[in-house]
């Protein structure tokens, strides 16, 4: 176990070390300040609460953040492809499938912590501009209105799953194309191009949409007690999950069975 | 050799797509030995490294490391396995420090005093906080054998390892890898098509054409250049005709190229000159012809082209 923890330093030092995480970084840090720095200068009338400029921030940044992870998750295994690192990687004592978890679980991290810091920032820079609100008027979630931690908390919840959710998608196509750029091309179109599949998906007027990936990405439609992310076809919480987990699942597997049987060459 | 061998390949079979890539190798590597593999490009060197370091899947056969079998106990096999797999591609944004921390924490029991112990041996102390990317081919080289030596492995596999080295690189590799083999008892096992470096090096060597050992043989070392095994042997005399029918059935003469060429051991060269200076000719010269490895290389594989 101590030894397993020793192959997720490797891979977070893989991550870390290098300039452009630092620059995700900055930008999740960079965008609440810019954002807040510009609704200041325009001195509005009436400023929004905290709540609210967290909730505005928080949406831009999620995305970012989806992206983000949308990158790493094509470096961890395609990168070491085309570095030639991975022949160096994999003559250690260890099986392929300890490698394949470590890096999946240092991406979960990775998002993970990018995340937490996206909360942080926004809640922090959002206090220090606009004051502390206990129960913002402003914020157009009832729940939010009343609550607004438990709201946010829970938003940040089901986000984080969607991020988890494409990741692994995008890490899935990392070990089976092992080309980072393809991943991330066909990731992010996938991330921007979702809700148009669906739409389109929808014009069928058949309830298999409702087992595709792409609208379930939006679980924040079931705050507030909605119906789900699909109008015509009311589903729950739960059976969203349900979709994602099996997405999750299929993904995981596949990366795992290419990964492990695949010839290095 | 009575010991038991670190590596043993047995029937090792590759095919893609239905071809034979190797076909049917079977090979042994002892401890302290330095092992060539010796062939033409595309003749299934790397193929057959990559198999031996767990990275190709074998079609049939298996490979031994210390016993071990490296398809079904991967772990405990490459274990002792220290290898560079062509160029020694390290992560170039990392330190040649923090790359050999990387490795080392994948392997229980490297301390920090090991891995500078290695970076001393490869010379490496002044650069080795750089990042790789600033590292010249001969550098990455260097960090590419500390990176494989680390974990002191009982098998060293090392693929063209002397491919960007200049002069002195070469000889300086040689020297460690002959050391590692005498003193440590490591296996060594080096692909390279440069004929002339597996000579100096290698102990043994296998020669590999089209996917398949054509001969293994031991390599004579100078030290033990034989007294007695007769040799061909030049001499660069006045009128070579006249003087094969002078030696009258000393030796074994004949005229080659115009020279005379006599097949004689080291008694008998001397004999030979006598008898042609009392003769009255003239001897420029005599030089054994020895058997370069690429002579004996180019017979087996009937002269197909090298590297």
């Amino acid at each position: 176990m101590a030894d397993f923890l020793r192959l997720l330093q490797n891979e977070n030092m893989k991550i870390y070390r290098r300039a452009g995480t630092w620059v995700m970084y900055a930008f999740v840090v960079g965008i609440p300040l810019v954002m807040s720095l510009a609704i200041v200068s325009v001195t509005p009338e009436d400023p929004p609460s905290n709540w609210m400029f967290m909730f505005i921030a928080s949406n831009i940044l999620v995305n970012l953040i989806a992206i983000f992870t949308v990158v790493k998750a094509a470096d961890a295994v395609a990168g070491e492809f085309s570095q030639g690192t991975i022949k160096l990687l994999l003559i250690r004592p260890w099986r392929r499938s300890a490698i394949l978890l470590s890096k999946f679980l240092t991406l979960l991290l990775f998002g993970l912590t990018l995340t937490a810091a996206a909360f942080a920032v926004t809640l922090a820079v959002g206090t220090a501009f606009f004051g502390y609100t206990a129960s913002p008027e402003d914020m157009f979630s009832g729940m939010g209105r009343e609550n607004p931690w438990a709201y946010m908390l829970l938003w940040y919840l089901y986000q984080f799953i969607s991020t988890v959710a494409i990741a692994s998608l995008a890490f899935m196509m990392s070990a089976a194309f092992r080309s980072g750029g393809l991943t991330i091309g066909l990731s992010i179109f996938i991330l921007l191009a979702g809700s148009l599949i669906t739409n389109l998906l929808s014009l069928l007027n058949k309830p298999i949409v409702k087992y595709t990936l792409f609208p379930h990405l939006q679980l924040t439609s079931y705050l507030d007690g909605g119906r789900g992310p699909l109008p015509q076809y009311p589903t729950t919480l739960g059976f969203s999950l349900a979709v994602l987990g099996v997405h999750f699942l299929v993904f995981v597997a596949v990366a795992w069975l290419v990964f492990n049987r695949r010839d290095v060459a | 050799m009575t010991q038991s061998p670190v590596v043993r390949l047995q029937e090792v079979t590759k095919k893609i797509g239905g071809r034979t890539i190797i076909d049917r190798i079977s090979l042994e590597v002892y401890p302290g030995e330095v092992f060539g593999f010796l062939g033409p490009n595309g003749s299934g060197k790397t193929t057959t490294i990559r198999m031996m370091v767990g990275l190709m899947s074998i079609t049939s056969g298996d490979i031994l490391i210390g016993g071990h079998s490296i398809r079904k106990e991967f772990p405990q096999a490459i274990r002792q396995v220290g290898a560079i797999v062509e160029n020694p591609e390290l992560y170039r944004y990392l330190t040649g420090y923090q790359n050999l921390v990387h490795f080392a924490r994948m392997v229980p029991g490297i301390s920090r005093s090991r891995i500078d112990e290695v970076v001393r041996l490869v010379g490496m102390e002044s650069r080795i906080h750089d990042k790789v990317k600033r590292y010249s081919l001969g550098m990455r080289q260097r960090l590419g054998v500390a990176q494989a030596v680390l974990h002191r492995p009982r098998l060293l596999v090392l693929d063209e390892p002397t491919n960007g080295l200049d002069p002195a690189g070469i000889r300086e590799l040689r020297d460690y890898l002959r050391n590692l083999a005498r003193e440590e008892g490591t296996a060594v096992f080096v692909s390279s098509h440069l004929l002339s470096e597996m000579e100096l090096m290698c102990d043994r060597v296998a020669i590999l054409q089209k996917g398949r050992v054509v001969d293994i043989r031991a390599i004579r070392r100078d030290s033990e250049s034989s007294e007695v095994a007769p040799d061909d042997v030049w001499f660069d005399v006045d009128r070579p005709e006249e003087a094969l029918r002078a030696l009258d059935g000393l030796g074994k003469g004949r005229i080659e190229d115009g020279r005379l060429t006599v097949t004689a051991n080291r008694k008998a060269v001397a004999d030979i000159n006598r008898r042609l200076v009392e003769a009255g000719f003239s001897v420029y010269g005599i030089r054994v012809k020895t058997k370069t490895l690429e002579d004996q290389f180019l017979e087996v594989t009937k002269g197909e082209s090298v590297g």
